[in-house]
């Protein structure tokens, strides 16, 4: 019975289906947030002032993220820049 | 030695004091000695669930503050032996929730008592904290829809973090509580379903309680739906129960109530 009435009902289009992606989304980023410390923002907002300094970076080609490892914390910056102006 | 239990959620009226209501008068009438706290400081709901409204002297923050004692203050249920409940205040201000104060209240029920039931606030500001933070076990009731399983999820997030338990380093036993939950819009897929929903918060299924008119009835008598064993919600807070005591029992009001073969296969509802 239920095999037959989702093979009728357009799945992806269901309300349910998109509430439940979204929701996968918000709550990844938000455990995500959770989990950083309290400087990040802060720190993030220096870090890419000090790189922007240097090599004239718009602010998209900043991107810092920060991972939870097993036993430590890690940041990662990656940074691009337009060839000339360097 | 009590165990201490929180009826939590982040978004506000979810189930939470119905839940704790109902939960609470249930571990009662299997012989747990059960007291019922409101945290929700400034609304005060779980008396008016309870219908013991007209029986409030003193509340949380008169104990807090002095001005009464514990024995004065406990108002004890007129149906189910060995069930009592201790009012938030009406007006009051909250700050006078301290953490040491919540605690020596905590402590002194603990010796009475088997279960201590703490019917959150909404939100996840001080007074959920306060609620939340002796806990060793939640009850984290969601329903069926977007903004509810995130803040569920961001209250999960505060369990691991900001209770005792969690300072101590020990996991606070969260289990998932799904409340008006309307079987007929999941299967138009206008809801999620219990799966969905378990698959996200990632904790134990302890009921799932269906969208019924019977909670209104309930409330409007002041009587807890539990109360009620006719009915499809009555019941599924005593299943919610008995799982929470360690029994275990399928989930029921899943399923669309069908009328029988002819309508179901000729799409009659
Ligand atoms: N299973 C249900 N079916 C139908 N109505 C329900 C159900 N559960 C709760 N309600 C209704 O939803 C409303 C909110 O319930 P309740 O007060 O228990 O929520 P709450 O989470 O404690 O709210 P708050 O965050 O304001 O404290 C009430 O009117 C209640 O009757
Ligand atoms: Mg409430």
């Amino acid at each position: 019975m239920k095999r037959l009435r989702d093979f009728f009902q357009r799945d992806q289009d269901a309300s349910a289906n998109v509430a439940r992606e979204r929701l996968k989304l918000m709550i990844s980023q938000d455990r995500m947030q959770r989990n950083q410390p309290d400087f990040l923002p802060r720190l993030q907002k220096e870090l890419i002032e000090v790189i922007r300094r240097y090599t004239h970076s718009a602010s998209d080609d900043i991107q810092v993220s920060c991972h939870a490892l097993p036993h430590r914390s890690q940041i990662e910056v990656n940074v691009s820049w337009p060839k000339n102006t360097s | 030695m009590a165990r201490v239990v929180v009826i939590t959620s982040g978004k506000g009226g979810v189930g939470k004091t119905t839940s704790c209501a109902s939960i609470g008068t249930a571990l009662a009438m299997q012989g747990f000695r059960t007291v019922l706290i409101d945290f929700d400081v400034g609304l005060r709901n779980l008396d008016l669930v309870m219908g013991c409204e007209r029986r409030v002297v003193y509340d949380l923050i008169n104990v807090l503050s002095g001005e009464a004692n514990l024995s004065q203050a406990l108002i004890k249920d007129k149906r189910v032996d060995g069930l009592y409940m201790l009012p938030a205040s009406q007006t009051r201000d909250k700050d006078a929730l301290t953490t040491e104060g919540v605690e020596q209240i905590i402590n002194e029920l603990k010796d009475d008592f088997d279960y201590i039931l703490c019917d959150s606030p909404a939100g996840i500001e001080r007074g959920a904290i306060m609620a939340m933070y002796f806990a060793e076990a939640a009850v984290v009731v969601t329903n069926p829809e977007v903004s509810s399983v995130r803040d569920s999820d961001r209250i999960i997030g505060l369990l691991d973090s900001r209770t005792r338990m969690a300072e101590e380093g020990k996991p606070v036993s969260a289990q998932l509580l799904i409340t008006r939950y309307d079987p007929e819009r999941v299967e138009h897929a206008d809801m999620m379903s219990v799966q969905d929903i378990e698959e996200i918060l990632a904790i134990p299924l302890v009921g799932v309680v269906p969208e019924s008119d019977a909670v209104l009835r309930a409330s409007n008598k002041g009587t807890p739906v539990v109360h009620d064993k006719e009915s499809d919600a009555g019941q599924a807070y005593l299943d919610t129960t008995a799982r929470f005591l360690g029994e275990e029992r399928p989930m029921r009001f899943l399923e669309v109530e069908r009328k029988g073969f002819l309508s179901r296969m000729f799409g009659g509802r």
